[in-house]
Formats: C-alpha cells, structure tokens, sequence
C-alpha cells in the first residue's frame, strides 16, 4: 500500500465498516456458533491445543491469571442467581475465540503492523513482527489476544511431547502476541490444493479444528462469499448481515446475533441464542 | 501352526466361539506374511509410497482414551502422529472427539513413560532385561499354579478373549476382575433383571422429555461422544418431535446438569425416593399406569407422598410438581439413572425405580429399545465396575493370588483405604503391573513391564454401549515406538499363552499375525458386513475404514418385576454432609491427570484448574463459616482431606463435592503431588444387590481449618448486564424455526 496509492484512493479508503468498509476480500471466513447445542465440553478448547502449538503455562502460572487458550469455553450463571438458592436452568456456555473483526480494534493500535488484516478477513499475527506492545490485547473487547510473559515452550513440552508441535505452524516464544487464526494453516492448505487441481474450495472440504472435534455440531466455519456454503445459509437463516452496529432483522425473532457488534467492530462469527424450556 | 487343531479350539484361540454355524468356512490359513508387519527404519531419501515430506496422512484406530471405543483418525507426517480426528465411519462417534481423546497424544509423547521392564529388588524398582522380567514372570506363574489373577480395566475384543484364554490355561478362569471406578454397573444390573437386556439403546433423540438422575451422558457416562451426537438430534427443533427438554435431577451439577432445562438439587442418596414420589404423583393422576406393578410394590409407592418426598430430598414440592407434570404431559420420555443414584447401600433400588418410570410411561419399546446381541460373544466387552474391586481387595486379604497382573486399571490410586487394598497388595506374592505410566499401582508392583502406549499397539475393540449398530474397532499403530523396550499388550498376552499352550499359538509370531488370522477368521461369518465386497483385500480395507461393522442379532425385552425398597426416612449420623466424589470428562477417574492439556483445561463447571478444591453451597459455607479459598478439612470414618473452598450454588447445601483425579502419588511429573484424591476416605460400604461400591454413600464432617489459598476461577459468575449469551424461550424457537 503505497503513499500514492492511499491519497489517489482515499475517499475508498475512508470508508468505514458500516459502509462496507475498504477491503476488497478474496474469501470471507466466517463461523456460526449455535449457543443451544454447545454443551460447554472443551472438545474445542483441546482440539485447538493439539492443532495449533499452544503452550501449558502450568498450575503456578495458570494461578496467576495466565493460560494461552485461543479458544476459552466461559461459563455464566442467569443474571438473577443472586437471589436464587440453585441456578435451576443450568449454565451458559460461551465458547470465546478471536472474532476476526471486519473493522478490528487490535490492527489500527499496532506501532509495528504485527497485526494485520488479510484479503480473506482474518486478523493475522506477525509473530516476527511483534514487539509485544501489547496495545492490541488492550484494545480488544473480547480478551481473546494472549501474551508471551514467558517462554513458555521451555516447559510446555518436555522431551519427547515436543514431537507432537503440529509443523505447519511455529511455537511462539516470550514478547510475542498470539491468538486464534482460524486455522489459517489448514485455510492455506486447502487453498493450495484447490489452486493446484484448478478449482475453488468446496465448502466443508476443511474446517478449523474446533468446529471438526466438537461433538454436537455446534461450530460450524465457512465462506460467507461462497452463497451456498453452510455458514453463509446459517447467517441469511437468521438475518444477521455484516457491516452494522444493529442488525435490522425483517423478523427480530430469529436468533442470530453478533456479540459487541454495537462496537462498530463486524465480529465474523454469529451465535445463535441458547434456547431454555422455561415450561417445565 | 504345530500340531492339529480343532476347530473348535481354533475359534476359541482366535476369539470367535458364540459364532455357532455362522462360519462359512474353517480352513486354517496356510501362510502367514509376516512381512506386512515388518518393522524398518525408512530413510527420508528412499520414502515409502505413501510417505510424502510435508503431507500428512492419515490412518484409522481406536481411542483408548475411556471405554466408550469411538474411532480416530490419527494425522501422521514424517513418522510422527501429530493430531487426532474421529472417524466418521465408525458409528460410535461418528467423525466427533472429546477432550480426552484429543490429548492421547500427550499420553504417547509423556515424557514419563515407562521405557523398560523393572524389577524390585532390595525393596527398590530398577531396571533388568526383558529376558530376565519374562524369565522371573515365567517361573513364578509356573510355581503360582492356578493362583494367577488378572486384574484390568473394561476390556474387549481379542485382547480380553486372550486374557480369558490365559486364565484358562493356568485354571485361574474366574479370576479376570474388572474394575473401572466411572462405570454404570448398577445400571446394567437392574436393566438386566428388569428388562432382560443389561445395554439396552437409548433413543435420546426421539424422545420429547429426558429426566436423568445424575447420568451425566454428555460427560462421563457410557459413551459421552456418542450421545452427544444424539443430543444434537435431540434439541434439533426441526427432528424428531421437536427440541427435546431435559431435566437433571442430581446433587452436584454435572456437564449434563449444566445444559439441563430445569436442574433440581437434591440430597445424596434420595434420588430413589424422588423416583418413587414421581410415580405416586404420576398413579394419583392416572392410575393405570400401575396396571402392571404388584400390590406390594404399589403401597411402598403409596407412602411417597409429596411431603414425605420433599423433607426426603431437600427439595421444595414446587420442583417435584413441575418434573411430575413434565413427565405426566410430555411423551415420549426417557428416565436415566447415572452413578449418583447407583452409588448408594439401595442404589440398586433406587435405580429400579427409576427404571419403573420407564415402564409406567409406556417408554419401554419406544425410547429404550432392545440391544442387538453379537455374534461374537468372545469379543464383547468385559465392563468394569466396582464390585470386582471389593471383591479383590477380599481374596487379596485372604492371600488367595500369589501372582497378580495389573493392566488398564490403577486399583492403589480408586480404591478407598477402608478396602484395605494396600494391606492386601502386601499379601501378594508377586505383582506384575503391565503399564505406560509410572501411575500410583505400577510403583507398587515387584515386576513392571512396559507398555507400548495405545498409539502404537495392535487390538481389536467393542464398545460396550452400541447405539447404532455393532462395530468391531480396529487399533492399529499410528506410528512406530517411540521406546524399543515397551510392548504391545497382545505381544505380552501372546508371549505368556505361547509359554503354556505352544501348540496353539506358537506359529503366530507376533500379534499382528495373530490379529491378521483372527480378522480373517471373522470374514468368514455372514454376520461381517462388506466382507464379500472386496474379498481379497478384507484386511486392507478393515485397517482403512477402521471398523468392521457386524449384524448383531434380534432381541426382545423379557419384562420381569423386581423388589424395590427405598427407604423412607433418612438415616442420622454423626457425619452431616455426604460426599460427592465428582469426575468430570476430563481428568475422568484420574487417570488422565498427567496430561498437561487436560490439566489446564478448567472444570467445565467450576472452571478451576491445576488443583483439587472443595465445592459447598453458599448457605453451607455460611454455616461453616468459610469462604472461597478457605482450607476446609473433610473428615469420614476413614480418614480426612483438606483443599480450598469454592462456593457453587450448583450444589445441593448437604451436599460436599470434592473432583475426582487429583491427589496422585505417583504418576509423573503433572500429576504426582497435585491435589487430594476424595476416594481415599470413602467408606466401604457396597449396593446391597448388586456388591458394587456405595461410591455416593459417605458421611463427612467439614470443618474450618483456618488457613486460606488463593482459588483462581476462570472468567466472571455473570455477564455484568451484558448479553454475551442471549438466552430466549423454546417457544420462540418453535415459532421461527420449528418444522
């Protein structure tokens, strides 16, 4: 992106994500997360640990508020349980990953452009390039950025577990920012083969790891610019579209929504709501 | 092979009797290649046809992981498995993994497995040959006559049918115990008096309604996987006759209990009586739904009245109500009963009485259908429980084995001390622990022998639950041993039988060939599918797919009344709270403690890590005057424990819960010296019927001890106003996106 290239285009470049924003993406990577048929397992939390090199702090460093787990599975109780003797509707289960914002607040706060946005939507990370400045952690809304304090690959996998390191991706050290890539090695590789054989991805020839392990389903990843693929059906289901700080639904009922799209951020993942029998 | 062999000692050997006249043909295979299984070091420059640098392969087995059996897919590149998937062919898991089964990897790469035989000498574990371990082994099981004992996990396929064949041949027949500490013993028992089928299928996905006592079928119950998939049926709304509704009746919430509808808390031990109080409930309403139970049977019903139920189970009548109304309304229904019920004095009462609700309900034949039986009874699962813990601890007490084999079980870290299982294991002349890990049982054994880790061992495996369809799983090496001194657990049991019956199976060089003979032998029933399809290449294509499926047969239910008593006042002690020794899909019984990711994977409820810690409700911990982080001693009859609090209202007031897997004494470097382990001063009382542990049944007294520790708990109790999960009736759901 040349100086030339901003000032001949700046009108195009101005354009905030409520207009569409400025990208002009190749694919559009996206997830559907159906909150009624997550369990709150950790399957995915696991899979990812196994997929994508992340390290175990271990217990006195876990204590101390610290964990590299991309993908989180939170757990909430109703607002009203204060008053209540026993939360009689069970729990929620979140499962909490990077959203891979169309309008991401990490990427513009980076000094060294670490973080960046690639032409198919994600909010890449240039471990190479991190300083560890760590403004983008801060400016993230949903906590799902996470530091390197240490060199935690000193202890994580003692000989021989470093032999299951997945080598399509790199193990971090200290000073480094991390978070989730939705898989982007798995993304490349299916790229790769599809350009190889002449052809486009098929919609559910890959999936990141978290949504292929989870056992009900309940993840589901995709193309949002391929109109048939199964995460792009899932958000015209439910109405939910990019580009907006409000969805405005033809039918409001439908359960899909973007969590802290208010934020101006374009999350690229929808939840559908957790559905309760209040009758019984 | 040596010798003549009957065919009928021919099925036997290759664990295929039950098969009666189903075998087309019986010949012996002349020629075994050997050369298939064939171990070399291949070099980068010359790769094997199907190893290309850089691209990963992958192959099917079985996950070992729990006893559910479900199939894997493991990602092998360059020699190393690197990540695992489930099998979409196998009908247990269908393509679907659990936590557990994801971090088997950390179990094959632990950096603290055991790497070659040990043997104690001068009260000390060191290392020896293999030839002098097997040479030892060998002679004290030739001196030990038929006081041979094999004590193991649940295990199936040939592996079991050669431990069975072992104890045969030594005339030890009856001395196989099985013992899994998370097992649904009771369960099967009452299903098989009552039903005549102890497996019967659960149709969680057709049913509208599912009450469940404490089965935490999404966690650790059975097959978790398994029935997760189902569970997604089950609250599709556009399938089946709509979202299904769950109601978890339980003492301390389980994952199951998380995702419930309604959760109803109720006192330890009194689930039967809430079981009987909803049947009274349900015969006051309609009356014919006792057409079939005795007049006896119907006046221990009668005195469950709602007041009697609710001082019983700590419950207000108000939930009792709703839950009865559910069950009165919404057909059709599955009532489940998981090890909270089980484990009690009249756990087998209590379970029967929730199976009567199934029969009142008219659920049998719809939601609870008959198992298919398989032909190949040999290779069915031998299902661990608890009884067969006692029972050893007892013959082990009366110096009844002078050579015990421990394999897939750590009986030192489950047993409760009032077992006196470590007093017992004194008695034993010579304990030979086949094992990967340095787990608590295996530093006490007097011959170690390694195991190969079960990424990278030879078997065959049958869930013990099949819901859609009998399988046989394939095991099959993912890549090869990371340690040349370990060995296959078909290897050993192979070495051990050649040593007492040459003539059977001493042509067979290793397991493989024998594995390769057995699944040939299976080709040849009619009740193999696809067998005909690709004849010749029957093995290949068995290792591909990774499952042979097989026919089971028809069963029909036999319906039998059985005596239930529930007792109808709560007894008194000294002791006021029970305790709940929680597992979790997780660190499960314990025995992935020393798996890093499980370890710093939070309690999907509590969403605590790394430690043990003591779960109260908030009303108690007033009460006891403690709070969150406070170090709170736990005492029983046999002994006490100390950890931290945390408060959950999750959790019935009389109820403590203390997680299960934590508390190792041994078990490497994640996993020794972390915690308490809750089991340790549970006391040894056993289900009246059925001799299994009352595992929920212990008495404790909970006391401040004055000192505190940080309890670190993940993320925030509630959303702060925020909506992060935005929750909306079932009946909004119907409207938008029901059928």
């Amino acid at each position: 992106m040349s100086l030339s290239n901003i000032l001949n285009n700046w009108s195009h470049y101005r354009r905030g994500a409520e207009e569409g924003g400025h990208h002009t993406y190749e694919h559009r990577w996206a997830m559907a997360i159906n909150l009624d048929m997550c369990i709150g397992c950790n399957a995915c939390s696991t899979a990812c640990y196994s997929e994508n090199n992340l390290a175990v702090v271990g217990r006195e460093k876990f204590d101390k508020g610290q964990a590299m787990h991309w993908l989180r599975l939170e757990r909430y109780w109703d607002e009203d349980s204060a008053e209540k003797e026993f939360p009689d509707s069970g729990a929620k289960f979140l499962p909490m990953m990077c959203q891979q914002c169309g309008s991401a607040t990490c990427e513009p706060v980076c000094p060294v452009a670490a973080t960046y946005h690639t032409p198919d939507g994600l909010n890449a990370q240039v471990y190479n390039r991190c300083i560890g400045s760590r403004y983008c952690s801060n400016n993230c809304p949903f906590r799902v950025r996470y530091f390197n304090f240490y060199s935690y690959y000193e202890t994580s996998w003692p000989e021989p577990l470093n032999l299951q390191l997945n080598p399509d991706i790199t193990v971090r050290d200290k000073g480094v920012m991390e978070k989730c890539t939705f898989c982007v090695q798995r993304i490349r590789t299916a790229q790769d083969t599809a350009k190889m054989a002449d052809r486009n991805i098929i919609d559910g020839e890959f999936t990141t790891a978290c949504a292929q392990a989870c056992p009900t389903s309940a993840i589901v990843f995709g193309d949002t610019m391929d109109a048939d693929s199964q995460v792009t059906r899932l958000w015209k289901k439910h109405q939910v579209v990019r580009h907006t700080t409000k969805q405005d639904k033809r039918n409001p009922e439908l359960r899909g929504y973007r969590i802290f799209e208010e934020l101006n951020v374009d999350p690229s993942i929808m939840y559908l709501e957790r559905v309760r029998d209040t009758e019984v | 092979m040596s010798g003549p062999v009957k065919r009928r000692d021919f099925l036997k050997i290759m664990g295929a009797t039950g098969v009666g006249g189903t075998l087309a043909g019986c010949d012996l295979p002349s020629t075994v290649t050997l050369e298939e299984g064939k171990e070399d070091v291949v070099s980068y420059f010359m790769p094997e046809e199907y190893v290309i640098p850089g691209v990963g392969v992958w192959f099917a087995s079985t996950c070992m992981q729990c006893t559910a059996g479900c199939g894997v897919h493991g990602r092998i590149r360059e020699g190393r498995v690197l990540k695992i998937e489930g099998n979409p062919d196998s009908p247990v898991n269908k393509g679907k993994t659990c936590q557990m089964g994801q971090a088997g990897l950390q179990g094959h790469y632990n950096p603290d497995r055991i790497k070659e035989p040990m043997m104690r000498e001068g009260g000390k574990l060191s290392a020896v040959t293999w030839e002098k371990a097997m040479g030892v082994l060998k002679e004290k099981t030739a001196s030990a006559g038929n006081k041979v004992a094999w004590f193991s996990g649940t295990v199936s396929g040939h592996q079991s049918a050669l431990i069975s064949n072992y104890l045969d041949s030594v005339g030890a027949s009856k001395n196989h115990y099985t013992h899994e500490i998370v097992n649904s013993a009771v369960w099967q028992a009452v299903n098989r008096d009552m039903l005549g089928d102890s497996m019967p299928k659960l149709d969680i996905e057709n049913a509208a309604l599912v009450l469940s006592f404490g089965a935490d079928f999404l966690g650790t119950w059975m097959s978790p996987v398994h029935f997760a998939g189902k569970w997604a049926k089950f609250r599709s709304v556009s399938s089946g006759p709509g979202r299904g509704t769950l109601i978890q009746v339980e003492s301390k919430m389980s994952l199951t209990g998380g995702n419930a509808d309604l959760w109803v808390a109720v006192r330890p031990g009194s689930e039967g009586a809430f079981a009987l109080g909803l049947a009274n409930y349900i015969l006051m309403s309609s009356p014919e739904a006792g057409n079939s139970l005795s007049g006896e049977l119907k006046t221990h019903i009668a005195s469950f009245d709602m007041d009697t139920v609710s001082k019983l189970t700590g419950t207000s009548q108000d939930y009792i109500k709703r839950v009865g109304d559910a069950l009165i309304n919404r057909s059709p229904s599955l009532v489940l009963a998981g090890a909270s019920v089980e484990g009690h004095e009249h756990g087998y009462d209590a379970v029967a009485a929730v199976m009567l609700l199934n029969v009142m309900l008219g659920n049998i034949g719809k939601t609870i259908q008959p198992s298919s039986p398989s032909p190949f009874q040999q290779l069915e699962a031998r299902q661990g429980g608890t009884r067969d813990l006692v029972e050893f601890s007892k013959a082990a007490t009366a110096k009844e084995f002078d050579v015990v084999f421990f394999s897939g079980a750590n009986p030192v870290f489950t047993a409760p001390e009032s077992l006196g299982l470590t007093k017992a294991l004194e008695n034993t002349g010579f304990k030979v622990a086949i094992s990967t890990f340095p787990d608590d049982t295996t530093m006490q054994a007097d011959l170690v022998l390694p195991l190969a880790s079960y990424i990278e061992d030879w078997g065959t495996h049958v869930p013990a639950y099949q819901g859609d369809g009998n399988v046989l799983s394939i095991q099959q090496p993912l890549m090869e041993k990371l340690y040349s001194g370990t060995k296959g657990l078909g290897d050993l049991l192979l070495e051990l039988l050649k040593d007492k019956n040459p003539g059977q199976y001493g042509a067979y060089k290793d397991y493989y060939a024998y594995l390769q003979d057995a699944i040939k032998t299976m080709q040849g029933s009619s009740s193999v599918k696809g067998r005909e399809a690709n004849n010749k290449n029957f093995w290949n294509s068995t290792l591909q797919a990774g499952v042979i499926n097989i026919e089971g047969g028809n069963k029909k239910f036999a319906l039998n009344n059985v005596d239930i008593k529930v007792p109808v006042s709560a007894s008194d002690s000294d002791y006021p709270y029970y305790l709940v020794p929680s597992p979790r899909m997780g660190l499960f019984d314990g025995r992935h403690a020393n798996l890093p990711w499980l370890q710093e994977s939070p309690d999907q409820i509590a969403k605590i890590a790394w430690k043990s810690w003591v779960e109260i409700h908030p009303s108690t911990a007033k009460k006891l005057g403690v709070e969150r982080g406070d170090i709170i001693e736990l005492s029983s009859e046999h002994g006490s424990i100390e950890a931290e609090v945390y408060t959950m209202k999750s959790i019935h007031p009389d109820a403590i819960a203390v997680p299960l897997g934590q508390g190792h004494e041994e078990y490497g470097r994640f996993a020794k010296g972390l915690g308490v382990n809750p089991l340790k001063i549970l006391t040894a009382k056993t289900d009246r019927k059925t001799g299994e542990l009352a595992m929920y049944a212990t008495r404790i007294k909970a006391k401040a001890t004055g000192r505190s520790e940080f309890v670190r708990m993940r993320g925030n109790k509630t959303q702060g106003g925020r909506k992060f999960v935005r929750t909306i009736n079932v009946d909004l759901l119907k409207r938008t996106e029901g059928a």
